[in-house]
C-alpha cells in the first residue's frame, strides 16, 4: 500500500454514497416484497371478506347489553324478518345454529333406525354422516332425478337430502325437476333441500323452490347465512316448511335457542347489507361465466355451476395431483377425493383480478406433463 | 399548527444528525503505534502550516500585492495598471491559498484519523476565524497604540 493510499483508506463515504447504498437496499426490499406472491386459498365455499361494519356494530351492541341471559326462545325479530322476506308465515320458519345442525336434526327426527337416506353423489359429505348418526343407512345415488326416483322404489327410503346448488358440483336443481321429484316420490319420503348456496344462483329466482312448499308438505328447505352472507362464524341458518310442518319444525328447534349475538348479526345483515350481497352475487355470476369459458377453452371439463365455485377435471390428471400442482403455484383448492369424485377439484371463484392468475396456474399445472 | 417544540416529526429519534459513526468503504488498517505517533506529529505540522497560511492571508499577502502594484506603477507610470495588477494578484493568491488550505484541511482530517482520533470535521473554519480575530486585534493595537491614527494638529492643513 502506497503512502497516499494508506491515508485514503481513512476517507469516509460521502453522504451521497451512503444514501445511494441505503436507496439500493430500500429498492431491494421493495423488489422482494413485490415479488412475494401471496397464497390464494380457493378451497373454502364461504365468503372470505370481513363482515360489514354495521353487522359488527349490531353484534357489539348486543354483546355489551349483556350476555348473561339465555336467548329468547319465542319469536324473534330475525324470524319475523325472514318470514316477511320469503313470504311465508313465521310459524313455518325456525332458526338454528347453522343449516347443517337443522339438517342433522331433521334427519334424526325423520329417520327410524335402518331406514335409508338417499343423496345424489358427489354431494355435501355431511349427508351420509347425518344418516349414520341417526342410525339410518346412507345411500349415494349417481345421476339425477330419475335415478333418485328409481332408488325410492324399495320401501325403506325415508329421506332424500339434496343440495341446490350442489356442493361440490355447483349444479342447480331446477324447480321443474324438483317438482317432478316431489310428484314421483312415494308417500312418506321427505325431501331436505339444502339451499345454503342458492344466493349465488342466477338461473332461476332464488325463492322459486319455496313456492313448492304449499303443494308438497314433505319438502323442507334449509338456508344459511354462512355462504353469500359471509357470516359462517355466527353459526346461523333457518329451515322453512310447508303447511302442516309446524310440528316437525318444532322438533328441529334448538333446545336453548340461537345465540342472540348471532341473531343480531344476521338481522342487521338482512336490513343493511342486502344490496351489498346482491352486488356480490352478481359479481360472482360474472366471474363464474368468465372462468368457466376460459377453462373450457383450455380443455378442462367444467360442470355447469350456479354456486361460487367450479367443479372441474382435466383428462388423465387426478384431482389430488392437480390440487398438488396448483398448491406449488400458491393456489389452494379442494381435491375431489375428499368430496366423492377423485378425478375432480373444486375451485372457489377468486376475487376480481385473480381470475387470470388462476387460469395461468391451471394452464401451467396441466402443461407440466 | 404545531405548538410543541419537542414535536420534531420523528427526525431526531435515536440519534441526532451528524453523530453517526464514520462509514468507510472498507475498514481501514491502522499502522503501528509508532506510525500513529508520527501521524499525530504530522497532523500538528499540518495544523501549524494551515495557521501560518491563514495568517498570511490577513497581512503579508495583501501587503506583498500592494508592494508589487506600486512597483508596476513605478516602472510603467500607470496608476491604473498598478492597482489592477495588485488586485489581480491579490485575488489569485488569496483564492490559491484558500484552495490549498482546503486540501490541507482534508489531509489533516485523514492524518488525524490515521493517528487514531475520531476526527469527523476539519479545523479550517475555526483557524480562519481565530487568525482573523488575532490579526484584527494586532492591527488595532498597531494602529491605535504604536503608530497612532495620525497627528491631530495637522488636521485640515
Amino acid at each position: 500500500m502506497g503512502l497516499l493510499d494508506y491515508y485514503r483508506q481513512f476517507e469516509g463515504m460521502s453522504e451521497e454514497e451512503v444514501n445511494a447504498e441505503l436507496r439500493e437496499r430500500a429498492a431491494e426490499r421493495k423488489r422482494n416484497a413485490l415479488a412475494k406472491v401471496q397464497t390464494l386459498d380457493l378451497s373454502h365455499t364461504t365468503w372470505p371478506e370481513l363482515p360489514h361494519p354495521r353487522v359488527v356494530g349490531a353484534i357489539t351492541y348486543v354483546a355489551r347489553r349483556g350476555l348473561y341471559r339465555y336467548p329468547h326462545l319465542g319469536g324473534s325479530e330475525l324470524r319475523d324478518a325472514l318470514a316477511e322476506r320469503h313470504g311465508v308465515p313465521a310459524k313455518r320458519l325456525i332458526l338454528g345454529n347453522g343449516a347443517a345442525e337443522l339438517l342433522s336434526a331433521a334427519t334424526r327426527a325423520l329417520i327410524e333406525p335402518g331406514q335409508r337416506l338417499l343423496t345424489p353423489w358427489p354431494s355435501y359429505p355431511l349427508y351420509p354422516l347425518m344418516a349414520r348418526r341417526a342410525h339410518g343407512r346412507p345411500e349415494r345415488v349417481s345421476g339425477g332425478v330419475d335415478e333418485l326416483l328409481m332408488s325410492t322404489r324399495e320401501g325403506d327410503v325415508r329421506v332424500i337430502a339434496l343440495a341446490s346448488p350442489n356442493d361440490p358440483t355447483g349444479e342447480l336443481l331446477a324447480t321443474a325437476e324438483l317438482r317432478r321429484l316431489l310428484e314421483g316420490l312415494p308417500p312418506g319420503v321427505a325431501v331436505l333441500l339444502d339451499e345454503a348456496l342458492v344466493d349465488f344462483a342466477d338461473a332461476q329466482p332464488i325463492d322459486s323452490s319455496l313456492a313448492l312448499l304449499e303443494e308438497f308438505p314433505t319438502l323442507l328447505v334449509f338456508r344459511s347465512f354462512s355462504k353469500a352472507w359471509g357470516l359462517a362464524g355466527l353459526r346461523i341458518g333457518y329451515a322453512i316448511g310447508g303447511p302442516g310442518s309446524e310440528e316437525l319444525l318444532a322438533e328441529l328447534d334448538p333446545d336453548l335457542g340461537v345465540s342472540e349475538v348471532s341473531q343480531a348479526g344476521a338481522l342487521e345483515a338482512i336490513r343493511s347489507t342486502s344490496e351489498l350481497i346482491q352486488a356480490r352475487t352478481r359479481a360472482v355470476c360474472e366471474r363464474r361465466v368468465e372462468l368457466t369459458d376460459a377453462l373450457r377453452n383450455r380443455d378442462f371439463e367444467v360442470a355447469d355451476s350456479q354456486a361460487n365455485f367450479l367443479w372441474l377435471s382435466y383428462p388423465e390428471i387426478s384431482g389430488a395431483e392437480l390440487a398438488a400442482r396448483l398448491g406449488i403455484r400458491g393456489i389452494v383448492v379442494a381435491a375431489g377425493d375428499a368430496l366423492g369424485e377423485p378425478g375432480h377439484v373444486r375451485i372457489t371463484l377468486p376475487v376480481v383480478g385473480a381470475v387470470g392468475r388462476v387460469v395461468d396456474a391451471l394452464r401451467e399445472a396441466v402443461e407440466e406433463d | 399548527m404545531r405548538t410543541d417544540p419537542t414535536d420534531n416529526g420523528g427526525l431526531f429519534v435515536g440519534r441526532r444528525p451528524g453523530t453517526a459513526p464514520v462509514r468507510f468503504r472498507t475498514l481501514p488498517k491502522r499502522g503501528s503505534e509508532l506510525r500513529q505517533r508520527m501521524d499525530g506529529s504530522l497532523a500538528t505540522v499540518l495544523l501549524v502550516t494551515m495557521t501560518v497560511l491563514c495568517l498570511l492571508c490577513w497581512g503579508p499577502i495583501p501587503l506583498a500585492c500592494l508592494w508589487l502594484g506600486s512597483e508596476i506603477q513605478y516602472i510603467t507610470g500607470s496608476v491604473t495598471l498598478g492597482i489592477t495588477a495588485a488586485f489581480a494578484l491579490l485575488f489569485a493568491l488569496l483564492f490559491g491559498v484558500l484552495v490549498l488550505l482546503r486540501r490541507l484541511d482534508s489531509m489533516w482530517v485523514l492524518v488525524r484519523r490515521a493517528a487514531g482520533h475520531d476526527q469527523r470535521t476539519g479545523a479550517l473554519g475555526r483557524i480562519f476565524a481565530i487568525t482573523a480575530a488575532v490579526c484584527a486585534l494586532a492591527f488595532a493595537a498597531w494602529f491605535l497604540v504604536i503608530h497612532g491614527p495620525g497627528n491631530l494638529n495637522n488636521r485640515g492643513s
